[in-house]
């Protein structure tokens, strides 16, 4: 046997496991972070070796075959009413539900007050309330943890176009939005808002860089 | 050869298709096939050596993105790296997966094809690529070679002594001695 110390992120990534260790690597990976980090360092300095590999189409098939799996199921979970009030809970987050209230009735007799609440995972991370009437969206931070470096910056998004930036949020406090003149007429039922953590001072490219941490529909009740 | 500027831009129009995957945009699903499934398809083949397999797998890929894509960072990884990572990761998987006796049969096939050039491959940074096959320059032939082949044809320690015709340990060492050197002349 080899006297050479094993380093099982690296045999990982250039593949040379069998099974019963690859699942081994793969449980380290999603408990320790040093070791995920580890993974994600060799698989950005072997990652280029993989252009030693001729490309090759697949056969439309596979594509249709694709397609096919996804089917009608939309991955977005609709508004689910009933679920948000719960989760939103009368205590504890209060504040954001008087608020919205409050801005129901200020916003009458105003366009169908609509809304969006951005989950992260299975938890409300913010709830959006958009005044149309006003050219204004409220943003009120619920479940969501603040990451220390990066900046929160919600974004529009519309089918078949690049994502556009609404701006950056306050993770810490519920605040008011301006939207933007070119942005209204595409503030409308079924769209998507998705919040990613940026850079301070926001995305650099004016597409998102970081990762999607919350996401939603704008519905009207 | 495209410039650096073009890369970059092809790099952030394919991370921003992930994002859109992400919020469950099939459309940017369908422009992510179009812009990789020839280069993961060259990857599922290269591992797996066996069209109706790769077929199979590639598919579950582009469902694992479709899955996923939330988790794609594009501060920490390019896109193309994390696509390339799940294409060998799943093609690895299904390989080790067969039957003893489809090892050895396939084991015969596999051989070291030459490289070509791609057009995804412009999505890595040209200055990764070059540091990458300089680092490898400063191992023994031996360890390079065959660190060079567990990661293109995704085999174990076990295969690739046996296809080199030496001891496992020996095998074992060669590459554990050469992504030891590597990762020194990688650096962080």
């Amino acid at each position: 046997m080899s006297d050479e110390p094993q380093n099982l992120a690296a045999e990982y990534v250039l593949g040379v496991l069998d099974q019963g260790e690859r699942r081994e690597a793969e449980r380290r990976i999603a408990r320790e972070p040093a070791f995920a980090a580890e993974v994600a360092y060799w698989e950005a300095r072997l990652g280029p070796m993989a252009d030693a590999v001729g490309e090759a189409a697949p056969p439309a098939r596979v594509w249709r075959a694709i397609e096919a799996t996804l089917g009608g199921s939309a991955k977005l979970g609709l508004w689910q009413s009933l679920a948000f009030w719960r989760g939103l809970g009368i205590g504890s987050l209060g504040l954001a539900a008087a608020s919205i209230a409050a801005l129901f009735f200020v916003a009458q007799p105003a366009p169908k007050p609509m809304f969006a609440t951005l989950q992260q995972g299975q938890a409300a991370a913010f709830v959006i309330s958009v005044d149309m009437t006003r050219g204004q969206m409220y943003v009120v931070p619920a479940a969501y943890s603040r990451d220390v470096q990066r900046v929160a910056e919600l974004w529009l998004l519309v089918p078949g176009e690049t994502p556009k930036s609404l701006g950056l949020i306050d993770a810490a406090q519920p605040m008011m939005l301006n939207v933007s003149e070119p942005m209204r007429d595409h503030m409308k039922e079924g769209m998507g808002l998705a919040v990613s953590l940026e850079p301070p001072g926001g995305s650099p490219t004016g597409q998102p860089t970081g990762p999607l941490i919350a996401q939603g529909k704008i519905t009207s009740l | 050869m495209s410039t650096v500027i073009e890369q970059d831009a092809a790099r952030q129009r394919l991370a921003a298709q992930l994002s859109r995957v992400a919020i469950g945009d099939k459309a940017a699903l369908a422009e992510v096939y179009r812009l990789t499934s020839a280069k993961l398809f060259g990857v599922c083949l290269r591992i797996l050596d066996d069209r109706g397999e790769a077929e199979d797998v590639l598919q579950q890929i582009y469902l694992t993105v479709w899955q996923k894509a939330g988790s794609f960072d594009a501060a920490k990884a390019s896109p193309i790296t994390w696509l390339v990572a799940i294409a060998r990761n799943r093609s690895i998987d299904r390989r080790r997966a067969r039957p003893a006796a489809a090892h050895a049969a396939l084991e015969e096939a596999v051989e070291v094809s030459d490289p070509s050039p791609s057009a995804l491959a412009d999505l890595e940074t040209s200055e990764q690529r070059r540091r990458l096959y300089d680092c490898l320059g400063t191992l023994e032939d031996k360890q390079a070679t065959a660190i060079r082949r567990a990661f293109l044809d995704g085999l174990t320690y076990d295969e690739l002594a046996r296809a080199g015709g030496v001891p496992l340990g020996t095998m074992k060492s060669w590459i554990r001695r050469g992504l030891m050197k590597l990762r020194e002349c990688l650096g962080t």
